[in-house]
């Protein structure tokens, strides 16, 4: 638990740090300060795999007073996750000849990001979760003007849909401690009735969580946003922010409420994530950018972890959260590698138009394959994380002929992934009319693109620990 | 000691290609002199694994190499005899098409990309057929798809891009398809390695709807590389990429990649009880005898050379799937020779269209007039695959055909002796044009006028040596098993082997 | 539960749904800022109201009360500044 809070405060302090001190060299300072992080949630998972579960009450405060932390194996992997992605970003963001202009704002306003989702990844205690999910959604929407002038519109948007959506989201709250008394997950889950006061609490809750984390059909706002921001910001916020609120989404389904009302509401996320796996795909195949494109797969692609969680609460089968954690980290590797890659190469070319793509393959041949490595492992194609999750998710569907028809959708889907991935791929054979020369400059941030892409793929050879991590936890 | 090399062995033919693919990646164009020495030094050491592990197979060894993967389904490479069958075919021909590729591509771009891919292809085809279970090969059967998309666009014209694209439809599709069967068996029945008669056969009686819907998927996701009849649009198109790609990968790997899954998929996960319990083979055996007629009638409508040969793959690679599905062992004799001997013949018939389009920029039929006075050698190498493919023995295809066609009695399914005779006719029929006009037509005007059109001093000079030998060498490969087939070291003794396990009691 | 608390919740609902109406027709950034102001106006009158729903007044709600309204100020200090920002722009 210890390393936990370390890999929570250490970006935190480090971003007051930054802000008070002001060195010179901040990119320094902030590479460091991730990387401690990272080794602290390393710790911390392999303490989860020795010691099982811990939890930590703040302040010393006893339930129900109490704002308690868990680590749990997910919310362990989770914190890894987030400290390696922000990890290759800030270096990214460091070695990028195009991230110079970014300003100095970056670095503090990345830390903050950092610190709370893991203190979101930590807490158990709904209104906490509040709490958490402004800060997140404050710092995003400040990364996100970073972009300059042009973005600013976009950004104003997210902000007020946001806001929005944690009113939602704390009315819903409010109805719950009314009714119950307690902000508790754990002791909210051995309390809640089903009746009509909790179900129009938890459907609050959930509008407001859907629309934080972009989930179709509430998904509107997020290709501008994510696609304006600068690169390292779009990377962070596909790959990272907008899965906080699917974990609050996850624990509050498949703890919180009960059974006769998770039963059905499954049924309906798990037909909004297929709405999202076709919209989203269909959507990323007709758009005429290339970051665009990006963003509406990460549409798309969140839909997968909305059908693997109205699935695990349709048929109550808790195997199918492995499916979704997995998705949810094989996702967050491999949008990072697609956002990086796309970025750099639109800011070499200074085109946002897929067809100046062209001859990518001589200019700029490590970040058009971490794109396509990346997109080999949202595709589903074996042995990639991806591929895992995919095959975890269907697997229950396959068993009863009756789940015959959610196969179905997954193969549409997955045609779809491949028509959008190969779409930006083909473009980089085409031959180029201009005789492109291969720019060296560049090289250390291509490379860094390519990084996430192959650890997705390396999942695959650890997916057996991963998946007994999964285990653990489930039993 | 022993142990450890059966396990390493599968991995070390494996690697023996991957490793040179990943270090030419990283090469600049001007280092030919190194892509060559990797490129040899890769199709070598395999080549001398892989006669390792043959003569391993034949005194009975077991190789076998595995990591756990997902639950239930490790990643298990694993050498038998019918997975050497075709390691050794695609080895042996990778020899020869690397040594024509280093002579075609001579002085072109991008030569480090294409010989990345083009190693990168040849172990997935390799891992595919050393896969020991069906996980395994889907894994392998996938990676196959996406090291063959940068070979099939590798000119980045138009025309390319849009066969690529042509390409990736189907094939990625099909991918799917084997992912769903492959998942919805591994659901059923989890995924055991592969075994001689399956291991279905205790949940027919249970799952009679779930095995049927694998087998209907599997068949169509195997039959897009396979090339049978609703998905075999993609053959032809693919045709745009360069000449060893539309020999070694169009002709050979890849289509034969679809075929051998169908023949493990029949032999080694349903079985041959399994599968006449369910009544599955009947429409395979249609659905492969429409497309043995459809290839070759295409193939008579076509006016350039490599749209010709390539229906006439669609046509010969189906005889495979036929001889699989008529579930009798002299048939499944025949079966598993064609996967060889087509592959020499066909390789061979590439090769000097190759030459033909390099030499004297000879696309068209028209345009073959006379050319065996100018190219005699290359000609004749034609004339060999040609006759070949026909049946005329001895010539190594008569001998498939003949055990072909004595299963097809044997089974008492003699309608598919009139689809071999209907069939053979055709094959004459768009072949032995070519050859009157090769050797016996008047010097046609379009290449008579080519810079290169006089006849050089030497035969030996009418092309590039690298794009002549390897031609040579695999159409006398094709008469030497044709002829030696009755001896202890051919592809048809080696067939009666592993129909002999296969078919054991 | 009194009448008078039953008042309280309404009011708090109604002036939520009104601040979502207000959020819905307006494109205009200020008029959007001032809406969800009103959203979270009403968000807060119930978790008031809902302190005082037993005898003794519940502290918890009154706590987590003024933490909304800090996250509440900052967020709309940002958000005009944006808007401002963006408007500047646009001329």
């Amino acid at each position: 638990m210890n390393a936990a809070l370390v890999s929570m405060v250490v970006p935190f302090f480090a971003a007051m740090l930054v802000l008070m001190w002001r060195p010179q060299q901040q990119s320094w300072l902030v590479i460091v300060a991730s990387i401690v992080s990272l080794l602290a949630a390393m710790m911390a998972l392999l303490s989860v795999i020795d010691s099982g579960p811990q939890s930590l009450n703040l302040g010393g405060w006893e339930s129900p007073l109490a704002i308690r932390f868990q680590l749990m194996p997910v919310n362990a992997l989770l914190i890894v996750t987030t400290a390696v992605i922000h990890l290759i970003v800030v270096c990214f963001a460091a070695s990028s000849h195009h991230c110079q202009s970014i300003k100095q704002a970056f670095w503090p306003l990345a830390l903050l990001l950092h610190g709370s989702l893991v203190a979101l990844w930590l807490s158990m205690d709904l209104f906490n979760w509040y709490v958490t999910l402004e800060l997140l959604g404050l710092a995003a929407v400040s990364l996100v003007t970073l972009a300059g002038h042009k973005a600013l519109r976009a950004a104003l948007d997210y902000l007020l849909l946001s806001l929005f959506a944690s009113l939602t989201y704390l009315l819903g709250v409010v109805m719950l401690y009314g009714q119950y008394g307690t902000l508790d997950i754990a002791l909210l889950a051995t309390l809640t009735e089903a009746d009509r006061v909790t179900q129009t609490a938890l459907l609050l809750i959930s509008a407001g969580l859907m629309l934080k984390a972009a989930l179709w059909p509430l998904h509107l706002w997020l290709p501008a946003a994510h696609s304006s921001a600068p690169t390292p910001v779009s990377a962070l916020l596909s790959a990272l922010v907008v899965k906080a609120p699917l974990f609050i989404l996850w624990l509050l389904w498949s703890r919180v409420a009960p059974s006769e009302l998770a039963v059905p509401m499954g049924f309906w996320l798990a037909l909004l994530g297929g709405g999202a796996l076709m919209i989203g795909g269909w959507s990323a195949c007709r758009t005429p950018h290339l970051k665009t494109l990006v963003a509406y797969s990460t549409v798309a692609q969140l839909g997968y972890g909305l059908l693997a969680l109205g699935l695990l609460l349709h048929w109550q089968l808790n195997d199918l959260q492995a499916a979704l954690w997995l998705f949810v980290v094989a996702h967050a590797l491999a949008k990072t590698s697609m956002f990086l890659a796309a970025g750099e190469i639109q800011a070499s070319t200074g085109k946002k138009r897929l067809n100046s793509l062209r001859g990518m393959t001589l200019t700029m041949p490590v970040a058009l394959f971490a794109f396509a490595v990346a997109g080999g492992s949202l595709i589903g194609l074996p042995p990639s994380g991806g591929f895992i999750a995919k095959w975890l998710l269907i697997q229950p569907m396959l068993i009863e002929p009756a789940h015959w028809p959610w196969a179905l959708l997954v193969i549409i889907a997955t045609l779809l992934s491949a028509a959008y991935v190969f779409r930006v791929v083909s473009q980089g054979f085409r031959q180029s009319s201009v005789s492109a020369t291969a720019t060296e400059h560049g090289k250390s941030a291509q490379w860094l693109a390519l990084l996430p892409a192959i650890l997705v793929w390396l999942m695959a050879l650890f997916s057996e620990p991963l998946l007994q991590l999964m285990d653990v936890f489930s039993a | 000691m022993m142990t450890d090399i059966q396990t390493i062995l599968p991995v070390a033919i494996v690697l023996s290609s991957l490793i040179p693919g990943l270090l030419i990646f990283s090469l600049k164009e001007s280092q030919h002199r190194l892509r060559i020495t990797l490129n040899l030094a890769g199709v070598f050491s395999k080549l001398l694994l892989v006669g390792w592990m043959l003569h391993g197979v034949s005194q009975g060894q077991q190789f076998s190499f595995n990591i756990t993967f997902l639950p239930g389904a490790d990643l298990i490479l694993q050498g038998d005899a019918l997975s050497l069958q075709f390691v050794a075919l695609s080895s042996v021909l990778w020899l020869a098409t690397t040594i024509y590729a280093i002579g075609y591509l001579e002085g072109s771009a991008f030569r480090s990309r294409f010989f990345g891919y083009f190693s990168l292809c040849v172990s997935a085809t390799v891992g595919l057929a050393l896969a020991g279970n069906l996980v395994t090969f889907l894994v392998f059967y996938e990676l196959l798809t996406l090291a063959t998309f940068p070979l099939v666009v590798h000119r980045g014209t138009d025309a390319a891009i849009r066969a690529g694209k042509v390409y990736l439809a189907y094939t990625v599709s099909g991918g799917v398809l084997v992912l769903m069967g492959v998942a919805l068996l591994h659901a059923l029945a989890g995924t055991p390695d592969f075994i001689p008669g399956g291991y279905l056969s205790p949940l027919v009686d249970q799952h009679q709807a779930g095995l049927t819907l694998a087998f209907v998927l599997m068949v169509l996701g195997l039959g897009v590389k396979a090339a049978l009849l609703p998905v075999h649009g993609w053959l032809p198109q693919a045709m745009v990429a360069p000449a060893p790609v539309s020999a070694l990968l169009h002709a050979v790997a890849v289509v034969k990649a679809g075929a051998f899954g169908i023949i493990r998929l029949v032999y080694d996960v349903y079985g041959i009880e399994t599968l006449s319990l369910l009544q599955l083979t009947e429409g395979l055996m249609i659905l492969a005898a429409a497309t043995i007629i459809y290839g070759s009638i295409r193939a008579l409508q076509q006016t350039e050379i490599k749209k010709r040969l390539a229906y006439s793959t669609v046509s010969q690679v189906s005889y495979i799937t036929l001889g699989v599905a008529m579930l009798g062992p002299i048939a499944a004799i025949g079966a598993l020779v064609h996967l060889v001997h087509q592959g020499l013949m066909k390789i061979t018939l590439f090769f000097c269209a190759g030459n033909f389009a390099e030499t004297l920029n000879i696309h068209h039929i028209r345009e073959m007039n006379g050319l065996g006075q100018r190219m005699p050698l290359t000609m004749a190498a034609f004339t060999i695959g040609a006759l070949g493919m026909i049946g005329v023995p001895p010539i190594a295809g008569f001998i498939s055909k003949w055990y072909l066609g004595l299963g097809a009695l044997e089974t008492g399914q003699s309608w598919i002796l009139w689809v071999f005779v209907c069939s053979g006719l055709l094959n004459a029929a768009y072949f032995l044009p070519l050859l009157y006009r090769g050797w016996f037509a008047k010097p046609a005007v379009e290449w008579a006028a080519h810079p290169q059109a006089k006849r050089p001093a030497s035969v030996w000079n009418e092309t590039h040596w690298m794009l002549l030998w390897p031609t040579l060498f695999t159409a006398l490969l094709a008469i030497v098993t044709g002829i030696l087939a009755g001896s202890d070291f051919s592809p048809l003794a080696w067939a009666q082997l592993i129909v002999a396990r296969e078919f054991a009691p | 539960m009194t009448l008078s608390l039953q008042l309280f919740l309404a009011s708090g609902g109604i002036l939520w749904l009104t601040g979502l109406y207000g959020l819905w027709r307006n494109s205009d950034p200020i008029r959007r800022i001032i809406s969800l102001n009103i959203m979270g106006s009403g968000v807060f009158l119930v978790m008031v109201t809902l302190a005082r729903r037993e005898t003794s007044t519940d502290p918890v709600l009154h706590a987590l009360v003024v933490t909304g309204l800090v996250v509440a100020v900052s967020a709309t200090a940002f958000a005009l500044r944006l808007a401002v920002a963006s408007q500047q722009e646009k001329r």
